[in-house]
């Protein structure tokens, strides 16, 4: 009975021992390469930050609005936008680096899937960059239109403007990563579609009473052709 | 130079008159009614005054559908009804063209400078279509002191009642003053005087097809002339009288092409106007007389209730555009109408800052200088409402002496708009101040009544 628990217990401190000295090298040497990796990242993003100047992105960077787009309070700088892309495209690299390690089944295809997704997840991420800047800069114009004609509920026909076109954006992100693309594009078209109809219900019954005041003003107007507009201040 | 468009009829014209001392153009858009009036007082101005010159009188429409050209061409003036005192030696030509490319009162005056430099013109008026004041004697103020005082750009001086050219009293003379230093009372009046000097280097400009093309056309001539250091004087015409605009003309759109331009030639000319400083009256011809002007109606109650809804709903664009302190101050204002407030007052220093805020702003901000700029309309609602409210029992001197308060406001605010360019100081946004969350809405009567 002892003989055979101390047998079992052997066999797990076996077990055990082969367990660690198989992986914990690996797993030092990942621990190392991670660690080292983040230093170096917080090196080179703390040298970054002292050195680096982009005047010109950070012209381009205010004069598209795509600051304001990254930051609402538009303060980015192309010196922040540099280190940290140079942080996390460092960290990324040790992380992979340090799985790839293992030299598993699991973590190379995690690598491999990681390292083929990069410049789709990339070209995912302009999309929506473009599609937060397209749908800001819409949605202002259409904010300030709906003011000065004095539309009813400006700031929520702004948010609609700006809801569609993110939406629009998610959608071409979804299809270029092939993540729920049906589910996306499903829910786009009855938005969207919902958004026309309801837009072309407003305008109908808007119109029916916008030809009725331009009669009525063009009637007005024969009758007093001597007053001048309103906005004839030029 | 950008070729400019020139129709195969007028180019044929030009060939058969061959060469011309003067050229009178005149742009015109469904002004059937009034353009008669124009062509005869420049046939009779071009007769009575400058008899021993060949004349050219060119109507360059944009495609009017009240056959406004068939006015241009059958307007008959009578010999009788001109006191010559010597018989003109050459009729003056008459010639009506549509012009092509972007609609717009720009494009018309494209084609008239273009028929005045190829027909070799030693000077060119230009004057709108629909005024009804307009006398021979106009044609005479604009032209003379090109053609013998060796002057480049002759402005207009009118008077005009006290809320007539608002856009004019409230940004464009103040800030062109400020900027240029040369006090031209009307730099968007509508009628010039141009020398063929002058008349050259407008066509060699390619800026066109920008908002020059449409209402941004009489700054941009004023602007070019002030600040590439031709010579600038202005004519006093008398009255300006002339038909109501088309009521269905957009104001923002109005705004945003002149007060576009203004800024748009700031950026251009930024070397010239940051080393002038005051400003100096400009030469003035012209007997001064008083005048009986129309009335011009002014709708306050909806003024303030289009600057209240801005406070509203502009607050996140405001914030990107204007200066921290002008911010503030607008917001304060915008809560006072709100609360119904009587004394609804928007003051010369503030009403100045605003405007060269968003110059910067424009300047700052490239791509969103559309909205930025249509941003400016329920702030110069205010301004004119708050205008109104001040200068209701006023009369025109008292007007003007107030308006000499606001130019120097804007003169004493030139270190703050160049420290402002420079970006050495920030507009609310990025100074930290946060866009306030919509109000709901004010009283439904407006706080200020007319």
């Amino acid at each position: 009975m002892v003989e055979t628990l101390r047998e079992v217990l052997q066999g797990a401190l076996d077990r055990l021992h082969a367990q660690v000295t198989t992986h914990l090298p690996s797993m030092l040497a990942a621990l190392v390469l991670v660690l080292g990796a983040f230093l170096i990242a917080l090196a080179v993003r703390w040298v970054i930050y002292r050195i680096f100047k982009g005047p010109a992105i950070d012209k381009f960077l205010r004069q598209s609005g795509v600051a304001f787009v990254l930051d609402r309070s538009g303060r980015l700088r192309a010196t922040r936008l540099v280190a940290e892309t140079v942080y996390w495209g460092i960290l990324l690299t040790g992380l992979l680096s340090g799985l790839s390690i293992f030299n598993t089944d699991l973590t190379t295809q995690m690598t491999q899937s990681f390292v083929f997704l990069l410049p789709k997840l990339v070209m995912a991420g302009l999309i929506l960059l473009v599609g937060a800047w397209l749908s800001q800069y819409l949605s202002r114009s259409m904010l300030v239109w709906a003011v000065n004609e004095e539309f009813p509920y400006p700031r929520r026909l702004a948010g609609v403007v700006r809801i569609l076109i993110m939406f629009a954006a998610v959608v071409a992100a979804a299809d270029q990563l092939n993540f729920a693309r049906t589910v996306f594009l499903t829910a786009f078209i009855m938005f969207f579609g919902g958004a026309v109809l309801a837009s072309s219900l407003a305008i109908g019954l808007g119109s029916a009473r916008g030809v009725r005041q331009l009669l009525e003003e063009k009637k007005e107007q024969a009758g007093e052709s001597g007053e001048r507009s309103l906005w004839s201040h030029l | 130079m950008a070729d400019a468009p020139m129709p195969e009829e007028a180019r044929r014209a030009a060939e058969l008159i061959g060469k011309a001392d003067i050229v009178v153009g005149i742009p015109s858009y469904n002004n059937s009614r009034t353009i008669g009036h124009v062509v005869r007082a420049a046939y009779a101005g071009l007769a009575k005054y400058f008899p021993h010159l060949t004349g050219v009188v060119v109507n360059s429409d944009g495609g009017s559908a009240d056959n406004t050209r068939d006015a241009v061409l059958s307007a008959r003036v009578e010999d009788r009804h001109l006191l010559l005192m010597s018989t003109p030696l050459v009729a003056a030509h008459r010639l009506s063209f549509p012009y092509h490319g972007i609609p717009g009162k720009g494009s018309a005056f494209r084609l008239i400078f273009s028929l005045a430099d190829r027909l070799q013109a030693k000077a060119c008026a230009v004057v709108d279509s629909d005024l009804r004041s307009i006398t021979p004697e106009w044609i005479d103020l604009l032209l003379r002191p090109v053609l013998f005082a060796d002057y480049d750009f002759v402005a207009p001086y009118y008077h005009r009642h006290k809320y007539d050219g608002t856009i004019t009293n409230s940004i464009v003379y103040p800030l062109t003053r400020a900027l240029y230093g040369l006090r031209v009372r009307q730099p968007i009046g509508g009628e010039f005087g141009v020398s063929a000097r002058l008349v050259s280097r407008y066509l060699k400009r390619d800026d066109w097809e920008t908002e020059v093309a449409r209402y941004g056309i009489d700054i941009w001539m004023t602007t070019i002339a002030l600040a590439e250091g031709f010579r600038v004087c202005q004519s006093f015409l008398g009255a300006k009288l002339h038909d109501a605009k088309d009521p269905s003309s957009d104001l923002t759109a109005m705004l945003q092409q002149v007060v576009g331009s203004v800024f748009m030639l700031m950026q251009e000319y930024a070397p010239v106007w940051r080393t002038r400083g005051g400003s100096a009256p400009a030469d003035l011809f012209g007997f001064q007389f008083d005048v009986g002007l129309d009335p011009v109606s002014v709708n306050l109650e909806r003024m303030v209730n289009a600057f209240r809804r801005g406070c509203q709903e502009l607050g996140e664009i405001w914030a990107m555009a204007l200066h921290a302190d002008t911010y503030a101050a607008i917001r304060k204002l915008g809560r006072e109408v709100s609360g119904g407030a009587k004394n609804f007052h928007l003051d010369d220093e503030l009403w100045a800052r605003v405007v060269l805020d968003l110059a910067c702003a424009h300047n700052r901000h490239p791509v969103s200088r559309g909205y930025i700029l249509r941003s400016l309309t329920p702030l110069y609602l205010a301004r004119v409402a708050s205008f109104v409210q001040e200068t209701q029992e006023l009369v025109s001197a008292q007007v003007e002496e107030k308006m000499e308060q606001l130019c120097l406001q804007f003169e004493k605010l030139k270190p703050y708009l160049i420290d402002c360019w420079d970006g050495r100081l920030q507009p609310a946004a990025k100074a930290g101040e946060t866009p306030p969350a919509p109000e709901p809405a004010g009283p439904p009567s407006a706080a200020v009544e007319g």
